[in-house]
């Protein structure tokens, strides 16, 4: 089985909403500090590492201490810990808030990673087993399929500019904003031709000939499915119970 | 013998354009049978395969006069996944004919389509694959591939669709000379198995493996010369 945990696509969707919901309602630092352990495990089991994750969340320190000092600065009480004249810049209260955010954040960034070890092409099977309807699931697929090959394209076209000479970076804002317009359209177009074909193609394969399709692939749930959501759904109602004792 | 595809005073023009692509357009292909049709830029070209795969009613509009029967049944009264079925048509863009995360996931889309069981679809990608040589890549991501494997590609998944009428709108145009040397032996190879082909082409070297060559030009299909109008325009 090597080191990676191979769940079904269904199962991670079901961890991150547990997860995610019980980041947002939960308040109790250390309950979410539990919380965000648990997501760190099933992102591990199922990445292997976690290591990729920490550095991308290595960006989010400022966005912390922004939070920090707009919830000490804009909420009244609370103790100060770092006074500058008449206004508190750092309180406990504030602090308190600002580490809530900050897990709050994690939490649901981790458990968004979690899903980014599903594949793709797993993910949209899901989605399907789940009875989505199949222009629905293949909307998405075109989503996560083209948005990565249109910002190729936008990058494209901005080295081209820069080809001719154009130094973006010596550009005053506002012109350079103007610039980034005039690229818009021409992006634009491209995608709404490419969408115009690509229905055509779909088509002329015969989609939507009945209501529901045939499937080459199926998903199955595995014991270690059943499994793992049953223990996401026992750590669910206990951190919950927990919540409503401590408060 | 009667064609698989014909177009009888077929005459067309879009909605907002005063133009009429094509004006009393008369084809018909027979099983077995290859035919190019030459033209200038913008004469029609793509117009006149929107009217054979009956695109033309269904999904674009205009003045349409005519009729178009495929297998003896008019496509005006079929709907497009019944056209599917008997007529498959390849684009001039490999990138706006593939969306899946593999090249199976490419070829099953059209077969689950149709809510065909799973071992059907499974034997039609196979065989698909296999026609088209490209077997070894059922799973790879059709973005990795070149543009000759991803027309393949897009060939293959019209093929599971087990249609015996075949379009080309310009599939080559946009291949290197490996690429259009596999499309154009894949031609021959379908043309020997019975079945009608319209290929779109202005390459002269694409050209030999049609049996018959036609114009399009001021909105009539005539026999091909050998040369295009091309001092006309300017
Ligand atoms: N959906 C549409 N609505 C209105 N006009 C259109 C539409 N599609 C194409 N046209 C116009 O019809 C004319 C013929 O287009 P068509 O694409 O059939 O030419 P073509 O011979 O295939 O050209 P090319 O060699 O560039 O592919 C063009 O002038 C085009 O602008
Ligand atoms: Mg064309």
């Amino acid at each position: 089985m090597g080191t990676r945990m191979s769940l079904d696509p269904r199962t991670k969707l079901y961890l991150v909403l547990c997860l995610s919901t019980l980041g947002v309602a939960v308040t109790d630092l250390r309950l979410l500090l539990v919380i965000l352990a648990a997501a760190a495990v099933a992102v591990k089991a199922a990445a292997g590492s976690i290591l990729n994750l920490l550095g991308k969340l290595k960006r989010f320190i400022f966005l912390f201490l922004i939070i920090v000092v707009i919830q000490s600065v804009f909420t009244r009480g609370g103790t100060a810990v770092l006074r500058l004249g008449q206004i508190n810049i750092i309180t406990d209260t504030g602090l308190v808030r600002g580490v809530q955010t900050l897990l709050r954040f994690l939490i649901v960034l981790v458990a968004a990673a979690l899903m980014a070890t599903a594949k793709p092409r797993d993910i949209i099977q899901g989605l399907i087993q789940l009875r989505i309807p199949p222009e629905l699931a293949f909307m998405v697929t075109m989503a996560i399929r083209f948005l990565p090959l249109l910002r190729d394209e936008a990058v494209d076209m901005l080295t081209a500019i820069q080809l001719r000479g154009v130094n973006l970076k010596k550009i005053p804002l506002l012109r350079r904003l103007k610039m980034y317009s005039y690229l818009l359209a021409p992006l634009l177009i491209s995608v709404l031709l490419k969408a115009r074909d690509l229905s055509l193609a779909m088509e002329m394969r015969a989609f939507r000939a009945f209501p529901r399709r045939t499937s080459l692939r199926t998903l199955y749930l595995q014991p270690a499915d059943y499994l793992v959501m049953a223990m996401a759904t026992v750590f669910a109602v206990a951190v919950a119970a927990s919540a409503i004792l401590l408060s | 013998m009667s064609a698989l595809i014909t177009a009888k005073d077929l005459s067309f023009r879009y909605d907002k354009s005063e133009r009429r692509l094509l004006d009393r357009v008369n084809l018909a292909v027979n099983a077995g049978e290859a035919v190019a049709v030459v033209g200038l830029s913008g004469v029609g070209k793509s117009t006149l395969c929107y009217c054979l795969s009956g695109i033309i009613p269904h999904v674009y509009q205009g003045e349409l006069e005519g009729e178009v029967l495929l297998d003896g049944m008019p496509v005006k009264a079929m709907s497009l996944p019944q056209i599917a079925t008997k007529l498959g048509i390849v684009f001039q863009n490999p990138d706006h004919q593939l969306f899946s995360f593999t090249v199976e996931d490419e070829l099953a889309f059209g077969p689950e389509n149709l809510c065909l069981p799973r071992e059907e679809i499974d034997a039609r990608i196979t065989s698909a694959l296999e026609k088209v040589g490209l077997a070894h890549l059922r799973l790879a991501n059709p973005q990795q591939l070149s543009g000759g494997q991803r027309q393949l590609v897009a060939l293959a998944a019209v093929l599971c669709l087990q249609p015996s009428v075949l379009i080309f709108d310009e599939a080559m145009s946009q291949l290197d000379s490996d690429g259009k040397k596999r499309i154009k032996e894949m031609i021959l190879r379908l043309k020997a198995e019975g079945k009608a082909i319209v290929m779109i082409e202005h390459e002269p070297e694409n050209l030999e493996v049609a049996d018959r060559v036609l114009l399009l030009a001021e909105g009539k299909l005539v026999p091909f010369a050998g040369v295009l109008p091309e001092a006309t325009e300017g």
